[in-house]
């Protein structure tokens, strides 16, 4: 037996309706177009100009994938290293990294190349159905500094539709949703999608600049193998080794991945093949990008801590240890820039041409002071 | 392609409005302003 239903709709609970459906949308507007607002970055004084990546590939000018480049030269001449930051916006320690590198470090011979935000357009949404919080906060001095937390991959509002299969530039067959990926993109096209096109543009950096070391930040979740880990390319493979011995022999436990030759599009993998500069790709332990993550947070972002993931260590279900502290960022930031200085001082030993930077907090000096006290914005700002 | 994309959209988001308009029901008509705030978030490429 059917019963019928009451029929309370007229024309005008249809129009109170519309009316609500526009609040939302503009509440709704106003908090996804203010992720397009670049978080400020404040170079610091050994940042001697800012361009653009478009400056390497006109073509990317205008787009929502043009990024700031900044560069930081010494006094002497020397080698020239490429900092990449920011390729998966949802990992904060890689752009975290390359700011705190920013607004911090100096260079007395060679120079030094960063880039905060590698895919910008990643840093304007967040993936679906995640629960990510689009922002977190680092305490500093002058009190809590917001940061954008992102996406892996680009926009979809800047770059679709997606393709069953991708087949990057390399050849190599990936899920569809890899077609936004800026590390499944390299080498690049210079008139494929927007991603490609971003990938093109750094390889053009590196070879017009003539970048000798490229190390592209990265971090992922505490059950994925590649973890605490320097991967290489063959070319760059005995830097790597000695860096990460230097590593231990310092505390800090990270291992080393020789770069497969048949994972294609990585920037591990094509930097090295197509480009001459020996490259790098760091990744730390983030909670927050794994499975097994209970609440997401900016919380859990910052502070790495996370129930089920000490369970699942207790299980062995991890690779990287995860005890009641987790990692927090500021550990996460300083083992990244402490192998960076590990990479460049090894780097060094064998170079003619060197690159000495100064004022890089170690990994000691951040868990002694916290990410904050080198994330000060400066008083007139 | 995009274009072809927000057409599409377009056309969708103007049927959901006819419906929450001529629709009797209370409920169908909630239900047609939920379906309408994604659609127009992205129609206006903000989502």
């Amino acid at each position: 037996m059917s019963r019928e239903r009451k029929t309370y709709g007229r024309w005008w609970t249809g129009l109170v309706l519309l009316a609500m459906v526009g609040a939302v949308i503009g509440f709704a507007a106003q908090s996804f177009l203010a992720m397009h607002i670049d978080p400020p970055i404040y170079p610091g004084a050994g940042v001697t100009r800012v361009g653009l990546l478009s400056d390497y590939f006109s073509e990317l000018a205008g787009t929502p994938a043009d990024t700031d480049v900044y560069y930081l030269e010494g006094e002497d001449p020397g080698a020239t290293t490429l900092v990449l930051g920011g390729t998966h916006p949802n990992e904060p320690a890689s752009s975290l990294t390359a700011i705190t590198l920013i607004e911090n470090a100096t260079v007395d011979s060679g120079t030094l190349i960063v880039i905060a935000r590698a895919n910008r357009s990643g840093f304007t949404c967040t993936e679906p159905q995640e629960g990510y919080p689009q922002t977190y906060k680092i305490d500093t001095p002058s009190g809590p500094r917001e940061f954008r937390y992102g996406s892996r991959g680009t926009n979809p509002i800047d770059q679709w539709p997606d393709p069953v299969i991708y087949i990057n530039a390399a050849g190599q067959a990936l899920a569809g949703a890899e077609v936004r990926n800026l590390n499944r993109s390299y080498p690049g096209t210079p008139d494929g999608n927007l991603t490609e096109r971003l990938a093109y543009a750094i390889e053009e950096l590196i070879r017009q600049e003539s970048v000798d070391v490229s190390i592209d930040l990265h971090e992922a979740s505490p059950e994925y193998p590649v973890i605490n880990a320097i991967v290489a390319h063959e070319d760059a493979l005995s830097i790597a080794a000695e860096a990460a011995l230097f590593l231990e022999f310092d505390g800090v436990q990270i291992g080393v991945e020789r770069s497969p030759t048949n994972l294609r599009g990585l920037s591990h993998r094509e930097w090295g093949d197509t480009t001459d500069t020996l490259a790098f790709l760091v990744e730390s332990a983030n909670a927050a990008q794994g499975r097994l993550r209970g609440a997401t947070s900016a919380d859990l972002i910052v502070e790495g801590k996370d129930s089920y993931y000490v369970r699942a260590a207790e299980r062995g279900l991890l690779y990287v240890p995860f005890g009641d502290d987790g990692h927090s960022i500021d550990e996460r930031v300083g083992r990244h820039l402490q192998t960076i200085l590990s990479l460049l001082d090894v780097y060094n030993a064998y170079a003619t041409d060197t690159i000495e930077l100064c004022d890089v907090p170690t990994l000691a000096d951040v868990m002694a002071t916290g990410l904050g006290v080198y994330l000060d914005p400066p008083a007139s700002s | 392609m995009t274009i072809v994309y927000q057409i599409i959209t377009a056309a969708v988001s103007l049927l959901v409005v006819w419906n929450l308009l001529k629709e009797r029901h209370l409920v169908d008509q909630m239900a047609s302003a939920l379906v309408l705030i994604p659609l127009v978030l992205r129609l206006l490429m903000i989502k």
